[in-house]
């Protein structure tokens, strides 16, 4: 029982929370999960030589930060409706993000093809 | 109306047969139920131990309402399939799942794409083990044939799509698209040939590329025959309980736990599988919250099949073993719960959809959650007293130990993956809002995990090892000598493995060594003490194939090296990337290989990337070509593209790769890259400089038709060009004509290029002022190095894996033969 309770605490402690940019910038260096969505009017470059993908999101208050991602582009980036990013805070320059998980457009949004006809 | 082409008799035999399935999972039930809570009936078989006689009619009914519910369920499957099949896309969920071109065997992972699939799939399952109970059950049948209804009942709910007050019960397979709420009352509803008129209707959405894929036809139906089966179990400690006979149910109820454990681990494993080959997130297991929800309920079953030995040899842990059967049910409806619901959707990779169903799935998971316990707690006190309590060298005791480790890796696991859920409910925006703030789900899910799993994984290996060689009551010091050739063997062979490995954690040696004793123990019972016959090796193998997984899984994934290393640095907590750039037709290192990019190619649906590999010489440079490997990308313009790996197989180790990026973009668009758009206004003889290195200068103005409008001396129409010279600084120079004309009051616009200098012009309008017109200049982008972005990982020893899984489902299945073909004592040690 004991094991039990103990497991459950270091499962309780190690969650993280959903977080800011401004949050996740006085979390540094712990990691943190921010939700936000991509700003599609700034550039999203990728650098080849460092295979780092840069963009810029915007998180749910509207703030804005540059996130570097040493990842490839993820398929349909750009459709993508909210992003969660996972990683962690530079200070207040950029955020550097370890994982990220995109929420695409439902495949049913299809389908309002025959309601509009 | 009668619409032209439309199937709406089928839609409606597929309507009838739900229906039919529905009603006759009631009269199950029903009359089942009846036979078996008559007074009289309810305390099993009678003092002398005889069954009691049954109510004949009754039984009959109840027998014959379950025929037609299994009549129901093959007709459903059979209409569904026939309309994929025949691609009757006026089916939403033909339409939704599958298209024309979709490959033949891939017709049944489009079935069980869909939520609705999955539930039919289930049904299907718990109506062909039904029949085992009605063939098999004997005084057993009433009661747990009336919990298989009363599951069945509220399965199929799930598909009947039916509102009742305006609230939806279920959703159907059969609805038609014309027939969605969303296009109810629409004009083309009513059209009579809609089907003809509407071009969406002539092919289907398709299937997610990522299922198409061999294991996606095999995986989903085991896997849910494995969930089908914790249903029996369930239904015999319901029955059980409730007929007061809390201990009895476990024999009948012991080989289907076996054959649960067998076919789900089977099942959850094929799933990884899949995510091995066809998924690229690199690795078989992700710890993600759809493998969490499937994997769960497997240790929990686990834990009772291992419990229910001790009800029925020592007649003891009654109580804590219908805990865990009724467990691994709920947490099978519950991990339902969790992946369609749409709960997951900010922490799972998977998609999932809301059907709006999420009322009736909470409301059928706590029915069953609160009907159990309330099961447990009025009827926990028929439970006999146990007379003493364990000895510590008896089996028993350690088997409980065991199953409570058990439970904390299930504890801990739901709990993770729970995270959105407690997130609704207690979180800030929940049901009862008691947190501050939202927790999210732990953002190193591998540290997070395998913190907790690793030393159950040591602590469960441990047992295995040791555990089957104690014996019922106690066990004499003699029998326990017999464990030590096997440790001392394993602590050698480990303990060298270890070293060789070199492990960063101490924790991953550690159950290297134990996972090690594990196997080795079981096979030295098996050899030794038990004959290696086959018969009797049912328990020792399947010991065997888990302590495979777990040494598999261990070595594969804690020695799993990305050998695509970009040796660009970053930052000491950003970890260099591990994504390696080839250019076409370059050869680069890769230790231990030399990497050559030779082209691509398409081959229908995909776009194969030609990777060789190349050793590495002496003077470390390339050395003779070893081989090849095509990863692929899945072209998919309604899902997307998708990377697949492609993988060279050793027997000690796997190399794994796949295309991280490509430049996906045709020939023609490659090449036609224009960049650098620029403006100008220019007029006759004047000069612009452009792109910093060109002299434009308009030379002339040409008309080259015109034509008035007679009565009012109007324009009608002006073809003109412009004619303009570019001049480079280094003398060379081209001269063209830019077309442009005017119809009316519309100016249209005319391109021409620069062929040899490479630049575009078009002409853009005309000025406000007066003899001035507005230009557009482009220039030809620099011809791009091709390149591709490839990640590469050596899986070693993850052979000793599937080999595991295989074993484990062999003797799984062995020890279940053995259970059914009867009580001949297999020797002990």
């Amino acid at each position: 029982m004991a094991f039990l309770v103990g497991a459950l605490m270091v499962t309780i402690q190690d969650a993280s929370t959903y977080a800011t940019f401004e949050m996740a910038s006085k979390k540094t260096p712990e990691s943190v999960t921010v939700v936000g969505q991509l700003d599609l009017e700034e550039p999203i470059t990728f650098n080849t030589s460092t295979s780092m993908l840069r963009f810029t999101a915007v998180d749910k208050d509207g703030a804005r930060s540059i996130v570097y991602y040493n990842q490839p582009k993820p398929t349909d980036f750009e459709r993508s409706e909210e992003i969660t990013l996972t990683g962690l805070s530079s200070g207040d320059t950029a955020f550097f993000a370890q994982n990220i998980l995109m929420k695409c457009p439902s495949k049913y949004a299809d389908e309002a093809q025959f309601s509009s006809k | 109306m009668n619409f032209i082409g439309e199937h709406s008799l089928w839609a409606l035999a597929g309507r009838f047969f739900t229906y039919l399935a529905f009603t006759g999972a009631l009269g199950t039930a029903i009359f089942y139920g009846l036979n078996w809570l008559r007074p009289g009936a309810c305390s099993g078989p009678d003092e002398l131990g005889r069954p009691r006689p049954a109510h004949e009619p009754f039984l009959r009914a109840g027998r014959g309402a379950f025929a037609l519910h299994s009549i129901g369920v093959v007709g459903i499957l059979t209409v569904l399939l026939t309309a994929i099949l025949s691609h009757w896309f006026e089916f939403d969920y033909v339409w939704r799942h599958s298209s024309r071109d979709l490959p033949l065997e891939y017709v049944f992972s489009a079935l069980w794409e869909g939520q609705e699939g999955s539930f039919i799939i289930w049904i299907f399952w718990h109506a062909v083990l039904g029949w085992f109970l009605v063939r098999g059950a004997k005084t057993w049948e009433h009661g747990t044939m009336t919990v298989v209804g009363l599951v069945q009942l509220v399965l199929t709910s799930m598909i009947l799509g039916v509102y009742v007050f305006g609230i939806k019960i279920g959703s159907s397979p059969f609805v038609l698209i014309r027939e969605l709420p969303e296009n109810l009352g629409l004009p083309w509803t009513t059209i009579k040939d809609y089907m003809i008129r509407i071009p969406a209707f002539r092919d289907g959405q398709g299937l997610n590329p990522l299922l198409q894929n061999y294991w996606m036809v095999i995986h989903p139906p085991t896997l849910f025959l494995g969930f089908a089966a914790t249903l029996l179990p369930f239904a015999y400690a319901v029955a059980g309980w409730i007929e007061r006979r809390p201990l009895e149910w476990v024999t009948p109820a012991l080989p289907w736990a076996y054959f649960g454990v067998g076919v789900l681990g089977t099942g959850i494993l094929m799933g990884g599988a899949w995510a091995y080959e066809a998924l690229s997130f690199g690795g078989f297991w992700a710890w993600d919250p759809v493998e969490n929800a499937s994997l769960v309920p497997w240790i929990t079953l686990v834990a009772a099949a291992h419990l229910m030995f001790i009800v029925k040899k020592k007649k003891t842990s009654g109580g804590l073993t219908a805990i865990m059967v009724m467990l691994s049910f709920l947490l099978v409806l519950y991990s339902t719960f969790l992946t369609r619901s749409g709960v997951l959707g900010d922490s799972s990779v998977h998609s999932f959809v809301d059907l709006g169903l999420n009322g009736q799935l909470m409301l059928l998971l706590g029915l069953f959650s609160v009907g159990s316990l309330i099961l447990l707690l009025v009827r926990w006190r028929s439970l006999p007293r146990s007379s003493a309590d364990e000895a510590f060298s008896s089996r028993e005791f350690w088997l409980v130990i065991g199953s409570l480790v058990l439970l904390i890796s299930a504890v801990q696991i739901s709990f993770s993956t729970s995270i959105p859920v407690l997130n609704k409910l207690i979180g800030p925006d929940g049901l009862v809002p008691i947190l501050g703030e939202a927790m999210a789900p732990p953002t190193d899910v591998f540290r997070h995990y395998h913190s907790i799993q690793i030393p159950v994984a040591i602590v469960v290996s441990l047992f295995m090892a040791m555990v089957p060689f104690l014996r019922w009551d106690s066990t004499p010091n003699a029998l326990l000598k017999r464990i030590l050739p096997s440790l001392i063997a394993s602590l050698l062979l480990g303990g060298l493995a270890a070293w060789g490995l070199k492990f960063d954690q101490p924790m991953y040696s550690v159950l290297l060594i134990t996972g090690v004793f594990a196997a080795l123990s079981n096979l030295d019972l098996w050899l030794r003490y038990q004959g290696g016959g086959w018969r009797s090796g049912g328990q020792a193998l399947a010991h065997l194939g888990f302590a495979f997984i777990l040494l598999g899984a261990l070595i594969s994934n804690g020695k799993k090296e990305a050998i695509s290393q970009n040796p660009v640095f970053l930052h000491k907590d950003f970890p260099a990337n591990e994504h390696i750039l080839i250019p076409l037709g370059d050869t680069v290192s890769m230790h231990p290989y030399w990497v050559e990019w030779t082209g691509e190619r398409v081959e229908g649906h995909f776009q194969l990337f030609d990777v060789n590999f190349y050793g590495t010489a002496e003077d470390q440079s390339p050395g003779k070509k070893l081989f090849s490997l095509a990863p692929y990308i899945q072209m998919n313009p309604r899902m997307g593209n998708v990377r697949e790996p492609s993988t060279k197989h050793y027997w000690d180790r796997d190399v794994y790769t796949y295309v991280s990026f490509a430049d996906m973009r045709s020939p023609e668009e490659k090449a036609s890259g224009w960049a650098e758009e620029m403006d100008a206004t220019m007029g006759r003889g004047e000069e612009v400089f452009v792109f910093e290195e060109y002299m434009m200068r308009c030379d002339s103005i040409i008309v080259k038709s015109a034509q008035m409008i007679e009565e009012t001396g109007d324009l009608a129409t002006l073809d003109m060009a412009a004619k303009l010279t570019l001049k480079h600084m280094d003398g060379r120079n081209e001269t063209i004509e830019v077309p442009y004309g005017v119809r009316g009051n519309e100016a249209s616009s005319g391109e021409a290029e620069f062929v040899n200098l490479g630049v575009k012009v078009r002409f853009d309008g005309v000025s406000d002022e007066p003899g001035r017109f507005k230009m557009k200049f482009w220039r030809k982008a620099p011809e791009e190095q091709e390149f591709i972005l490839l990640q590469a990982f050596i899986f070693p020893y993850i052979n000793v894996l599937w080999l595991g899984v295989v074993l484990m489902a062999v003797g799984t299945a062995l020890a279940v033969a053995k259970r059914i073909a009867g009580p001949k004592p297999a020797p002990k040690p």
